[in-house]
C-alpha cells in the first residue's frame, strides 16, 4: 500500500504475517516431532498410573531436587527471575494487555507502569547476564550454537525497543513503537524454528520422562 | 588384603590381557558412519524428537554428571555427548530439516571416533542426568543412543568389542562358560551349598554374572541359600546363565539382541515362570526393562532382582532375617540401574534395616546416589581408569562423610570397582554384599 | 485594507491596541520557539510587512479548514492578520463568482508572478479529473497552473496535506496531496482535520516576519507547531504512569479525568501543538473534553484501525486465518513425519538384513 508507514506495517501485514508463520510453524513443529511416534513400551510395568507419573514431574521438575539445589542455585534462581521478570513485563503491562484482549477476547488486571519498567529492566539485565554466562561458562560456551545466542538476541530486541518506547528514548515515539512491534514480530516469526519452542515442549518432555521412570516405578 | 581383592586383582590383570584388537578391517569409513547414523534413525522416534526439541542448552546435566564434577572437563557434560545425535535429528528426522540441514555439520569418522570417548570412557549410563534435567529430558537415553551409534560403527572400544563378540559367538565372557560355572557350582556344593544345575521342571531359573563367578562365588551360594529357604522350585542353565549382556554394554544391539535371547528362549523351551536375576545392575536391566523390547514381544515370565526376591518373601513370611547386626551401621551404594533406572529404591534399606543395621545414607544418595564410576563396561576400560577412579573419589568422600561401619552394594560391578578403588588408595572399610549378608542373617 | 497599507497601518485602522499587537506577537513568537529578544523583530516586521497576494485554492474537501478559522472568535488578532493578507481567490468567501472568480485569480497569478503564496485546501483527484472541477478547470490543472508562479506553497489541512480522508481506503477518487504532484515549489503542510486556526496564521506571521520557509519536520510541517508529542504535553500523562485509565466514556475513570489511553487516544503518535496551544482561544481540545486523539494531523489517520481502537492494539487479521496456518501447520507436520519414519523404517529394514 502506498503512504504505508513503518509503523502502519508493523500494526498490519507485519503482524499477520508474523502471526501466521508463528501458528503455522509452532503446530508444524510440534505435530511433525510427536507424529513420528514412538516405539510402545513392551515390559511388565511396575506402576501403571502413567498420567499421575507424568504429571507428577511436570510438577516436581519445577524445583531442583535437593541433591542438585546448590551446583545449580545461580541458573536456578536467576532462571526463575528471568522468567517472572519477563511475564509480568508482558502480560501486565495495561497496552500490553489490550493487544491481547484484542485477539483473546478477555482482559485481566493490569499493574502501575512503574514495576512494569522495573520488571523490564530486570528481565533485560537478567537475560544479559544470562548471555554473559553462556558466553564464558565452559559447559555454556561449548554446547552452545547459532541458534542459542540469536534467540537471546532475538528476545532482547523486544525488550530494549519497548523500554526505550515507553521511556521515549531515542527515535521518536512513533517510531520506537514501530520498531518494538516489528522485534516482536521478528520473535514471532524466529520462534518455531528455534529454542524458543521449549515453551511448548517442556510440559511435554517432563510428562514423557515421568511415565518412563513411572513406569519403571521411580518418581522423576 | 582379602581374598575378594585378590581375585578383583586377578581379574583386573585378566582384563589388561585381552589385546586391543584393531578395528574390524572391512569397513570404509564412510560405511561406518552410515551405519552409525541408521543406527540413530532406528533409536530416534517421537520421544526423543521431542526431548531433542526441548532442550535449552543450559547445560546442568553437567553438574550432575560423576565425570564432569570430578574432571571439569565442559566436553564430559551430558548434553555434549549426544551431540552427534541432535545433528542427525536436525538433518534426517526433524520437522524443520529442510531449515536445519545447511547449518548443521554432518557426522564424521572423527566425530564417532571422538565422541567414542565421551559415551564409553566417560559415561556409565548413570541417568543421573535425567533426574536433575529441569526440561525433563531423558538424557541418558539420548546418550545411549550414541553408544549404539558408534557400536554399530563397529568402533566401540576394543576390549568391549572382543567381549560381546566372544560371548555372542561362544556364550562365554573372559573364559567364563558352562564348563566354569559347572566347576563353580561343585566346589560351592562341596562347601554346603545346594545348587541345582540343568534340572528339569524347575519354574525358576536365577541368572549370575560373570563377575560373580570369577570373584564373589559366595554370592551365588547365598542367592542359592535364599531360593532354597523359601522354597522355590528353581535351578541354574550352564547354556543360560549369563545375566551380563555385553551387546548392550558394547552398544551392539545385535549381540544384545543374542545374549537375551539365549536366556528367553531356554526358559521358553524349560516352561520358566520366573527369573531372578543376581546382583547385578545391567544384567537386571537389559532383561527385566530391555528384554521385551529387545525381542519385539511380552515375555513369557517375570524377571526379579534378588532384592525383589527377599523383600517380597520377607513381606510374606517366608523369610525371617535375624537382628544380629546390633546397630552396626552401613551406607547402601545404590547401583544405578537396581535404584534409579530399576525401581528398587526401597527394598534394599527395608532388608538392611530388617537385619538391626542402623543405616547412614550418603549425602546424595537413592535416586541421586552417585555412580561407582565402573558401570555399563566402564570398568573393563584402560582408557576408562583414570576416569573411574575419580569418580571413586568421589564416593569414597561421600562414604567417609556418612562414617558408616561398611558399604553394602546390590551389583558385582559396583563392588568390583568400589574394591579396585579401594585398594588403590588403600581405604579399608569393608565393601559387602547384600545377599551375603541376607544369607548371613538367615535362621537356619 | 487598501494595498499600499502595510499591517501595522492596518490593524491601527482597525482598533487594535499596540498592547494587543505585542501580545500577539509575543505569542507566535514563543508559539515559533523563537527567544523573547525575538519579539521585537517580529513586531517590526510585522507592522511593516505588506500585505502579501494569497491564493486560497479549494479542492476535494469539506471547508472545515475554512470555517476552522472564519468560525474563530472575532475580533481576535488572528483573524485579523489572516483579513491582513490579499486574499486574491478564495472561492468559499470571494465575492466573485464564474469566470470572474477565474479571472481574479489570473490576474493575480500574473500580478504576483513568483511572489504570491498559494494555499491549497483538499485533495486533488488523479483517477479521472472530473471529478472535482472549478468552472470546468479540473483541480490537477489548475493546481499546476497556479504552482506555476507561486513563491511557496501551504498544504491547509490533512487532505492537501497527505490526502486526508479522501484518500482513505479504498481511495475511490485516487486522491493525493498537493506534494505528490508538486515538486519544484517549497511546500508547508498545515496538517489537521480542521489544522489549529493559531497555526494557520502562525505560518502566515513567519512568512510575513522573515519572508522564508520555516523550519520543516520530515512530513514538511512547521517543527514550530507540529515538533511536540500531544502524549509528551498531555496533563493526563500522570494517570497513564500511574496506569489509571478510563475503560468507558462514563466510568469513573473518565469522570476523574484519568488517561484516554485504553478508549483509543491516539496522543502518543500525534504531533501537534493541540495540548499546548489548545482550542477556541485556548478553552482546550478534544482530551481535555473526555475523548481521546484521533490523530487528525498525521498521514493516513483514517486507516490506522478505530478511533477507539488502543495504540497498542492492531490489525492481526481473523482467527479463521490464524486457524488456517495451524491447519496447514499440522498438515505439513504430518507429512514431514511420515517421511521422516520412511527413512528409519528403511533404517530398520537394513538392520534385518
Amino acid at each position: 500500500m502506498e503512504n504505508m508507514t513503518l509503523l502502519d506495517f508493523a500494526r498490519g501485514p507485519g503482524l499477520q504475517w508474523a502471526l501466521w508463520i508463528f501458528c503455522l510453524g509452532v503446530v508444524w513443529r510440534i505435530v511433525g516431532a510427536m507424529y513420528l511416534l514412538g516405539n510402545k513400551d513392551l515390559s511388565k510395568a511396575r506402576r501403571t498410573n502413567y498420567i499421575r507419573s507424568g504429571l507428577r514431574a511436570i510438577l516436581t521438575r519445577s524445583t531442583p531436587a535437593e541433591a542438585f539445589e546448590e551446583k545449580i542455585r545461580f541458573q536456578h534462581i536467576s532462571g526463575y527471575a528471568w522468567h517472572l521478570a519477563l511475564f509480568v513485563s508482558v502480560l501486565f503491562f495495561a497496552p500490553h494487555i489490550l493487544f491481547f484482549e484484542s485477539i483473546l477476547g478477555f482482559s485481566w488486571p493490569h499493574l502501575p507502569n512503574t514495576i512494569i519498567l522495573f520488571s523490564g529492566a530486570v528481565a533485560t539485565a537478567l537475560l544479559i547476564a544470562l548471555l554473559i554466562r553462556r558466553a564464558t561458562h565452559p559447559v555454556q560456551r561449548l554446547i552452545s550454537t547459532a541458534d542459542d545466542y540469536i534467540s537471546i538476541a532475538v528476545v532482547l530486541l523486544p525488550l530494549i525497543t519497548g523500554l526505550a518506547a515507553f521511556a521515549h528514548i531515542g527515535l521518536r515515539y512513533e517510531t520506537m513503537l514501530a520498531l518494538h512491534l516489528l522485534s516482536v514480530e521478528l520473535m514471532l516469526i524466529w520462534y518455531p524454528f528455534s529454542k524458543l519452542m521449549h515453551a511448548f515442549m517442556t510440559f511435554p518432555a517432563r510428562y514423557q520422562t515421568g511415565t518412563f521412570f513411572g513406569h519403571r516405578g521411580i518418581k522423576a | 588384603m582379602n581374598s575378594q581383592t585378590t581375585r578383583a586383582l586377578e581379574m583386573e590383570a585378566a582384563l589388561e590381557q585381552i589385546e586391543p584388537t584393531i578395528e574390524r578391517k572391512g569397513l570404509s569409513d564412510d560405511e561406518r558412519v552410515e551405519r552409525a547414523k541408521q543406527a540413530f534413525l532406528r533409536k530416534l522416534d517421537g520421544r526423543k524428537a521431542v526431548d531433542l526439541d526441548t532442550c535449552i542448552h543450559c547445560g546442568m546435566c553437567a553438574e550432575a554428571c560423576p565425570f564432569y564434577l570430578t574432571t571439569q572437563n565442559e566436553k564430559y557434560a551430558p548434553v555434549h555427548k549426544y551431540r552427534l545425535l541432535r545433528r542427525l535429528y536436525r538433518r534426517r528426522l526433524s520437522p524443520m530439516r529442510w531449515l536445519y540441514k545447511p547449518f548443521t555439520p554432518d557426522i564424521t569418522i572423527d566425530d564417532l571416533r571422538e565422541w567414542r570417548h565421551y559415551v564409553f570412557d566417560a559415561c556409565t549410563g548413570c541417568a543421573r542426568c535425567d533426574m536433575i534435567c529441569p526440561m525433563g529430558v531423558n538424557v541418558s537415553s539420548l546418550i545411549r543412543i550414541v553408544r549404539e551409534g558408534i557400536g554399530a560403527a563397529d568402533l566401540m572400544p576394543p576390549r568391549l568389542q572382543r567381549l560381546k563378540n566372544e560371548q555372542r559367538d561362544k556364550n562365554s565372557i573372559v573364559g567364563v562358560d558352562g564348563e566354569y560355572l559347572r566347576n563353580v557350582v561343585a566346589t560351592l556344593n562341596d562347601q554346603g551349598a545346594d545348587i541345582p544345575l540343568d534340572k528339569d521342571g524347575a519354574d525358576t531359573m536365577l541368572l549370575t554374572t560373570v563377575t560373580e563367578l570369577r570373584l564373589f562365588p559366595t554370592a551365588l551360594a547365598a542367592n542359592a541359600k535364599i531360593l532354597n529357604k523359601i522354597g522355590a522350585n528353581w535351578t541354574m542353565y550352564t547354556d543360560a546363565f549369563e545375566a551380563a549382556n555385553l551387546g548392550y554394554v558394547a552398544g551392539d544391539t545385535k549381540a544384545l539382541r543374542t545374549a537375551t535371547a539365549r536366556i528367553v528362549e531356554k526358559a521358553r523351551e524349560q516352561g520358566i515362570k520366573t527369573v531372578v536375576v543376581g546382583e547385578t545392575g545391567h544384567g537386571y536391566q537389559t532383561l527385566r526393562w530391555l528384554g521385551a523390547n529387545t525381542m519385539g514381544e511380552r515375555l513369557p515370565f517375570d524377571v526379579y532382582s534378588i532384592l525383589e526376591v527377599v523383600a517380597q518373601a520377607q513381606a510374606d513370611g517366608r523369610l525371617e532375617l535375624k537382628q544380629q547386626a546390633n546397630g552396626s551401621s552401613v551406607s547402601y551404594q545404590d547401583p544405578c540401574r537396581l535404584s534409579r533406572k530399576g525401581g528398587i529404591l526401597e527394598q534394599p534399606r527395608r532388608i538392611l534395616e530388617s537385619m538391626g543395621y542402623e543405616i547412614r545414607e550418603t549425602e546424595v544418595h537413592g535416586r541421586e546416589d552417585y555412580c561407582c564410576g565402573g558401570g555399563c563396561g566402564e570398568y573393563v576400560l584402560s582408557t576408562g581408569s583414570k576416569l573411574r577412579h575419580k569418580v571413586f573419589d568421589l564416593k569414597r568422600h561421600q562414604f567417609e562423610d556418612a562414617g558408616a561401619d561398611e558399604v553394602v552394594t546390590a551389583c558385582a560391578s559396583c563392588r568390583y570397582n568400589l574394591l579396585i578403588g579401594a585398594e588403590k588408595v588403600e581405604w579399608d572399610t569393608p565393601i559387602t554384599s547384600l545377599v551375603e549378608t541376607v544369607a548371613a542373617h538367615m535362621a537356619d | 485594507m487598501r494595498k499600499d497599507q502595510n499591517l501595522g497601518e492596518y490593524l491601527r485602522s482597525q482598533g487594535v491596541s499596540r498592547r494587543g499587537f505585542l501580545k500577539f506577537c509575543s505569542a507566535t513568537a514563543s508559539l515559533m520557539a523563537l527567544p523573547p529578544s525575538a519579539v521585537a523583530q517580529v513586531a517590526e516586521a510585522l507592522a511593516a510587512a505588506r500585505r502579501p497576494s494569497v491564493i486560497w485554492l479549494s479542492f476535494q474537501e469539506c471547508t472545515g479548514c475554512t470555517e476552522s478559522l472564519t468560525r474563530s472568535h472575532s475580533p481576535t488578532v488572528e483573524s485579523l492578520i489572516f483579513d491582513a493578507i490579499s486574499l486574491d481567490y478564495h472561492h468559499t468567501l470571494q465575492a466573485a463568482a464564474g469566470h470572474g472568480a477565474e479571472a481574479a485569480r489570473e490576474a493575480a497569478q500574473e500580478e504576483n508572478k513568483g511572489e504570491y503564496i498559494l494555499v491549497v485546501d483538499g485533495s486533488i483527484p488523479v483517477d479521472n479529473p472530473a471529478y472535482s472541477t472549478i468552472a470546468g478547470i479540473s483541480n490537477l490543472d489548475m493546481l499546476k497552473d497556479s504552482a506555476k508562479d507561486c513563491f511557496a506553497i501551504v498544504s491547509v489541512g490533512t487532505c492537501a496535506a497527505f490526502g486526508g480522508l479522501p484518500g482513505a481506503a479504498p481511495n475511490p477518487t485516487g486522491a493525493v496531496a498537493v506534494s505528490d504532484i508538486i515538486t519544484d515549489k517549497p511546500i508547508i503542510n498545515v496538517s489537521g482535520c480542521p489544522p489549529i486556526p493559531v497555526v494557520i496564521t502562525g505560518v502566515l506571521a513567519h512568512f510575513l516576519t522573515f519572508g522564508t520557509i520555516p523550519e520543516l519536520d520530515a512530513l514538511g510541517r512547521p517543527t514550530a507547531f507540529f515538533g511536540q508529542n500531544i502524549h509528551d504535553r498531555c496533563y493526563r500523562r500522570p494517570f497513564y504512569e500511574r496506569g489509571e485509565f478510563a475503560e468507558t466514556f462514563d466510568d469513573e475513570g473518565a469522570r476523574k479525568g484519568w488517561c484516554l489511553y485504553k478508549l483509543g487516544c491516539k496522543g502518543p503518535i500525534t504531533y501537534n501543538a493541540c495540548a499546548t496551544v489548545k482550542w477556541n482561544q485556548g478553552m482546550g481540545f478534544p482530551i481535555q473534553a473526555g475523548h481521546g486523539c484521533i490523530a487528525c494531523s498525521e498521514p493516513r489517520f483514517w486507516d490506522k484501525g478505530g478511533f477507539y481502537d488502543a495504540l497498542s492494539t492492531g490489525d492481526w487479521g481473523t482467527r479463521e486465518a490464524l486457524l488456517g496456518a495451524a491447519g496447514a501447520g499440522a498438515a505439513l507436520g504430518v507429512a514431514s513425519a511420515i517421511r521422516a519414519r520412511s527413512r528409519k523404517k528403511k533404517a530398520m529394514a537394513e538392520e534385518e538384513a
